[in-house]
């Protein structure tokens, strides 16, 4: 059977997994790590392959295929990612909701503070996303997607979670995650909720950053179950007229919008508390509802109409290769430079 | 060789076997996620956006005129701008000329066939992950199985029709009026719901679920369609969006979009809805043996109004 190359090219790695868009998607898929292969006697994978469903009993499972690394030696070993000691490999992703294979992961604690912190074995990237689940101790939040940040081996920050008793949370024990991409199939995609302030502009807590997704002069739509408190705030549509401008303080996260709605009067947000779930009503979301200009005569400026985010459009491209970042990954560590190359076959 | 070509090694010989007189049928997934959405067209040479706009009413409040002779304070006129982008698709199959010269008859006619039925699955799909992805969705609570959100009950449906009566939609479907036939029973004006076929158990549990067989009429009605349930009509799909592992134990959520009329919109382009083309040989190959069929479409999608479109966050029990 022969091969055709499809697609390749070269990035210069900062430790985190790296998409690969494939319009035409791929049989084979391989990787060579330029910089480690230059290295006499590093710990690191130095190239990787990816075999597609048409190898049949051969095919690479989810996150895996064949790892090629040096072990403290010039000398190269082949295994796949998945053998003792198991690193994170390629993930072909062909559909939407598009999410990574990427295996299901144990959190031990999360704090009950503002930003909450997670204690997790991990090997997770600054600002990857992750859907969290199996909680124990807020179970309110099980399901919800979150962006993380300060990530270390051991645990990262929630910067979208005040995970206080004011917001009707507390502390967990255990729970689990799962990493999904950060675009939705569609963008502007809905956002979860994690909190809605009282006050004559309302600021609204999301659980990632709304920057990538939302700006000044775009209408969001609120769906906030009677459960969460503010109930006058359902179903109301407003316009955003700040993104990330509140500083994170009681319940109010880093990651807001603020809107032109006066919630002044507005019942307090709060979760449902953890001992009534599962049988209210979850979750808080906004969802795109179009756009609004507006002129301010004695500013003499136009707010509204951000072609790069306002219309509704693809958001995640699928079909991609996801390669995981990491000196033991295909997408290797800080400032390794790795080619790629994209391969279908004949039949 | 070049990559993806139809070819004899890899195209089943028709002879010495012979051929039933007719072919099996190519498994179609139901269409569902088209039909209640409005349809809009875009002109060529005037950019890649389209713009649907909408006057919001003026408000209410106050206008009597008491006799001063104070005029009114003017109301500004507020208008909704929703975008849409025009994107393009597109599917290929490349022939090698010894399918047809030593093997195949007619492939060029059954291909074509195939790529028809991929522009309007792709389509489909399309509208679909519009749905999954810019939609509000309430996560069940009234069903069973203990997981967050839970299964379908009628509670929460009601609950779903509530929100888009107070929002002012409009229902899609017609009455079903009554028939003296034994064993009907008659549907209001309604909804639509769309969801994955995995739910039809579940769907069958629902307390005062009509089934559509017993619906008084038959006439009309759609293969996709499900049941009624409250105010909405249910349609299914194999397709239709499921969320892995996104409930609270880690099982599968599936999402069910359910809808008024101008909820959404898919935006055509005027003369590239749906083209089919043929690439002769000496186009495709230097030497003559590949021929080509395409199918490519453009297609714009939105919602265009969140107050007459919410959905359901449901588990299954299956």
């Amino acid at each position: 059977m022969a091969f055709t190359i499809l697609d390749g090219g070269s990035f210069t790695s900062t430790g985190a997994g790296v998409k690969i868009p494939l319009p035409s998607s791929a049989d084979y898929f391989r990787t060579w790590n330029i910089t480690q292969l230059a290295t006499a006697s590093p710990t690191a994978v130095v190239g990787g392959e990816w075999f597609g469903a048409k190898f049949g009993a051969g095919a690479s499972a989810a996150n895996s295929g064949i790892r090629w690394k040096k072990s403290g030696s010039s000398a190269i070993l082949i295994d796949s990612f998945s053998t003792s000691t198991a690193s994170d490999g390629f993930t072909y992703v062909t559909s939407s909701p598009v999410v990574e294979a990427q295996a299901a992961n144990a959190i031990t604690a999360i704090t009950a503070a503002n930003p909450a912190v997670v204690s997790q074995t991990n090997t997770y990237s600054e600002g990857d996303f992750l859907r969290i689940y199996n909680t124990t101790g807020d179970l309110t939040i099980g399901g919800m997607v979150f962006q993380i940040s300060t990530v270390s081996g051991s645990g990262y920050t929630l910067l979208g979670l005040a995970n206080v008793t004011a917001n009707g949370l507390a502390a967990a024990t255990a729970g689990n995650t799962r990493r999904i991409s950060k675009f939705a199939a569609v963008e502007p995609e809905f956002m979860y909720i994690s909190n809605i302030s009282q006050a004559t502009q309302a600021v609204v807590s999301t659980t990632i950053d709304p920057t990538n997704y939302y700006s000044v002069g775009m209408k969001i739509h609120f769906s906030v179950p009677p459960s969460f408190g503010m109930k006058e705030i359902n179903q109301l549509t407003g316009t955003i007229i700040a993104v990330n401008a509140a500083s994170a303080s009681g319940s109010i996260g880093a990651y807001n919008v603020t809107v032109d709605i006066d919630s002044s009067a507005f019942t307090t947000f709060a979760f449902p508390l953890t001992a009534n779930s599962p049988t209210k009503q979850l979750f808080a979301t906004f969802a795109p509802a179009g756009a609004q200009t507006s002129f301010n005569p004695v500013t003499l400026v136009q707010t509204g109409y951000d072609f790069s985010l306002q219309p509704f459009r693809t958001g995640q491209f699928t079909p991609y290769m996801f390669l995981a970042g990491g000196a033991n990954s295909p997408a290797g560590a800080n400032a390794d430079v790795i080619n790629w190359m994209s391969y279908k076959l004949e039949s | 060789m070049a990559t993806g070509i139809t070819n004899i090694d890899n195209m089943a010989p028709e002879l010495p076997l012979q051929f039933s007189e007719d072919l099996l049928s190519t498994p179609q997934f139901n269409l569902i996620h088209s039909f209640g959405c409005d349809l809009h067209f875009a002109d060529a040479y005037i950019g890649k956006t389209t713009r649907m706009s909408r006057y919001e009413r003026l408000s209410t409040d106050g206008g009597q005129l008491d006799g001063s002779g104070i005029d009114p304070a003017p109301e500004v006129v507020v208008r909704t701008d929703i975008d849409a982008t025009t994107e393009i698709y597109a599917k290929t199959v490349v022939i090698n000329e010894q399918v047809t010269l030593f093997e195949n008859d007619k492939v060029l006619t059954k291909f074509t066939a195939l790529l028809g039925q991929w522009l309007r699955e792709k389509e489909d799909l399309l509208m679909r992950d519009l749905y999954a992805s810019s939609v509000s969705y309430i996560n069940a609570v009234g069903g069973g199985g203990g997981d967050q959100p839970s299964r379908i009950s009628a509670g929460d449906v009601n609950n779903i029709e509530r929100i888009l009566l107070s929002n002012d939609a409009r229902t899609m479907l017609a009455t079903n009026e009554a028939m003296d036939k034994f064993g009907t029973a008659p549907t209001r004006d309604a909804f639509i719901a769309l969801c994955s076929t995995d739910l039809a158990a579940d769907l069958q549990g629902v307390t005062n679920v009509i089934l559509k067989s017993i619906y008084p009429h038959q006439e009309g009605l759609r293969p996709e369609e499900y049941c009624s349930i409250s105010r909405f009509r249910f349609f299914v799909s194999s397709k239709a969006n499921k969320i892995p592992g996104a409930s609270l134990l880690g099982n599968t959520v599936y999402t069910i979009p359910m809808f008024g009329l101008e909820a959404a919109a898919k935006v055509e382009q005027n003369g590239y809805t749906s083209i089919l083309g043929y690439r002769p040989p000496y186009v495709v190959s230097s030497v003559g043996q590949n021929s080509q069929l395409y199918a490519k479409f453009a297609i714009a999608r939105a919602i265009t109004n969140q107050n007459w479109i919410t959905g359901l966050n449901v588990t299954a029990s299956n």
